[in-house]
């Protein structure tokens, strides 16, 4: 093994047993912003009944430090589109969208939020949410369970708290 | 029973005033009548002496390909009697009464039957579309409505405010 790198983590074992931890600064942000989302709540339809009960007791969102829905989009950071976004409601989604403050993620809940799901072909449908704001991640099913839910935000986070990794997956770069 | 038959007998009897035909569909009379009479029906209709049917249930428009009809349901706070009325309504020239005049909470139901299918309800206080949006093209449930294709729907439409 390389001698500086094998000195240098005897020096971070060292600082280890004096209750230390090294890491750089984009890091510790991206850990937090990761571990305390504050989902803003845009419920359009039955998803949305979904959503809610993943923020009950029984599958308790708080276990992972995302419970804090918020009403305004000001104070929050992740959008979880949960439901039918129709034609009329799109210029009002891109809008809370605008409101909220960087950095934001979105989250497509759903078939109709994915793809239009059953109602693809209907007049009044805005045939997926990604029409109108950049998505991070999808989550199938017509409605999501909880588990899907808390699963998806779970991929949220590893993709915030490690963007690099996420980005070599997703581009090969 | 009896109370059955005078509630019969009431509705045949408005019906030969109106013009109009009863029939009976899964134990609910229903009264057919020409859209100019419909103001004259349902006023006699909440106001008949044995069983008024004085609650406005619902109210919503049909397409049958050649003509429109508006649907009454008419139920009742004192009495289990019911009676649905149907206005027919000109394709061509869709326009019947409102009923606004005789139940205030016809206004929202008239402007859904006026957004899906285009029929005109006359001295309306408020008729605009309720759940499209204000520049939308057609009426959607009408039978003869083609969707647009989804290159079309797919584009993000810009909200006029105070919509």
């Amino acid at each position: 093994m390389d001698v500086t790198l094998e000195k240098r983590l005897r020096d971070d074992e060292a600082l280890m047993d004096k209750n230390f931890v090294v890491t750089n600064l984009d890091s510790l942000l991206n850990w937090a912003r990761g571990h305390s989302f504050w989902p803003v709540t845009l419920g359009l339809a039955c998803c949305a009944i979904e959503m809610m009960a993943t923020g009950g007791p029984r599958y308790d969102i708080s276990r992972f430090g995302w419970e804090v829905f918020r009403a305004s989009p000001r104070q929050a950071d992740v959008m979880i589109v949960a439901g039918t976004c129709t034609r009329k409601m799109a210029p009002l989604l891109r809008r809370i969208y605008d409101q909220m403050p960087e950095p934001k993620w979105v989250i497509a809940m759903g078939s109709c939020a994915n793809a239009g799901g059953p109602f693809v072909d209907s007049y009044s449908m805005m045939a997926g949410v990604d029409k109108v704001v950049p998505v991070d991640v999808y989550i199938p099913g017509c409605p999501p369970r909880p588990e899907s839910l808390l699963y998806g935000l779970l991929q949220l986070q590893y993709k915030v708290s490690n963007p690099a990794k996420v980005r070599l997956m997703k581009h090969g770069k | 029973m009896e109370n059955n038959e005078k509630f019969k007998l009431q509705v045949t009897e408005l019906a030969t005033r109106v013009n109009g035909e009863v029939e009976e569909s899964f134990g609910v009379l229903v009264l057919k009548v020409n859209a100019p009479y419909i103001i004259e029906t349902l006023t006699a209709a909440k106001q008949f002496a044995d069983g008024p049917c004085d609650f406005l249930h619902d109210l919503c428009g049909m397409d049958l390909v050649d003509h429109f009809e508006v649907v009454y349901q008419l139920t009742s706070l004192r009495g289990s009697q019911s009676l649905r009325v149907k206005a027919i309504v000109n394709r061509e020239n869709p326009v019947v009464d409102s009923v606004t005049r005789i139940w205030q909470g016809a206004n929202y139901l008239e402007r859904e039957a006026f957004d899906m299918f285009g029929i005109i309800f006359k001295g309306h206080p408020n008729l605009k579309r309720i759940y499209m949006w204000d520049d939308f093209e057609g009426y959607p449930l009408r039978k003869d409505y083609v969707t647009e294709p989804i290159e079309l729907r797919n584009i993000t439409r810009t909200r006029i405010e105070g919509e």
